[in-house]
């Protein structure tokens, strides 16, 4: 037996701030939920892909890496694959360019005309870009390759959304 | 550039760029050759969009000329005629036909654009990851076909 004696008052007390409080929780819960339902979804959205390159692997030479993901538009889901070009600079580190040339959209190739050797070419209308991604004045795109940003986890590569670079 | 309102800005603000104009040829059939015709046609559709995402600031993919087979082949004739008149008169310096249908082949010489025939292969009986090498094989020889026909005019 406890020595505390609880009277018939403190016991309905008690049992009433109890079930009041699980009361107040349920309903206060879902709303705290919904008030920050945004912020939990943001994080969601930054998603990194895994590729099917291994870090080790990656040379100072660009080398084409394709990796695929589930795309939704509305209710059609579909499995969208997309390229990167993917090397190390002279510091070792590790640069993924999109393939999209800046000009009207057309795929970009490493090394492929030969009046230009080392750069990206457009074939569409014979844009190109230099190894770091940089636009060749004279030629028709106005800004440098877009980047991915990358990550890696066991020793593959993972690559987030493209991004737009600051003018030069 | 695929035919839908987003790209049709982006023409619109580049029309000087755009002298490319793809028209995929589309048999439709009820008779014996049913099946067929789909494979013909499931696989000039799947083969489009890579080559579209590959020369999108260049060509315009149309959304293609579904055709019965059962039709003579002077009529067929004609009313591609007429389409390529009409992209011609639109400024367009190249046109191409794309498709599976080896009827096509036989009037070849009719036609002033260029007809690109690929014999369909049966993607439905394999799974994704061979049907993706072998489309991205197919994509691979029609963009030289393209890169060189643009060349020879330069």
């Amino acid at each position: 037996m406890s020595k505390h004696r609880v009277s018939r008052r403190q016991f309905l007390n008690y049992t009433l701030t109890g079930v009041g409080g699980f009361m107040a929780a349920g309903m206060l819960m879902p709303m705290v939920r919904f008030a920050v339902d945004p912020v939990l979804k943001a994080s969601a959205s930054g998603d990194f892909i895994p590729t099917p390159q291994k870090i080790s692997e990656i040379t100072e030479e660009p080398t084409r890496v394709d990796f695929s993901f589930e795309q939704k538009d509305a209710w059609y889901t579909s499995e969208v694959t997309n390229t990167a070009w993917v090397y190390k600079d002279e510091n070792g580190e590790i640069v993924a360019l999109s393939p999209v040339c800046k000009h009207l959209g057309c795929v970009v190739d490493w090394n492929t005309d030969k009046a230009n050797q080392n750069r990206f070419y457009c074939p569409c209308h014979g844009g190109l870009y230099e190894k770091d991604g940089t636009n060749v004045p004279g030629t028709p795109p106005i800004a440098k390759l877009d980047v991915y940003p990358t990550q890696e986890k066991d020793g593959f590569l993972l690559l987030g959304k493209a991004k737009p670079r600051e003018e030069a | 550039m695929k035919w839908v309102s987003q790209d049709m800005d982006m023409f619109l603000g580049a029309k000087e760029y755009v002298d490319t104009a793809v028209l995929p040829l589309f048999p439709v059939s009820f008779g014996n050759d049913i099946k067929q015709s789909v494979a013909m046609t499931e696989f000039i559709q799947l083969l489009t969009i890579p080559l579209e995402r590959q020369f999108k600031g260049r060509m315009i993919m149309l959304p293609g000329h579904s055709y019965l087979k059962n039709k003579s082949k002077e009529k067929l004739l004609e009313e591609v005629i007429v389409w390529e008149k009409e992209l011609f008169d639109n400024g367009f310096k190249h046109v191409f036909f794309v498709t599976s249908d080896s009827m096509w082949k036989s009037i070849e010489g009719e036609l002033k654009g260029g007809l690109i025939w690929l014999p369909s292969i049966p993607l439905a009986a394999m799974d994704e990851g061979a049907r993706n090498n072998i489309l991205e094989d197919q994509v691979k020889q029609l963009l030289q076909l393209f890169m060189q026909k643009w060349q020879e005019d330069v």
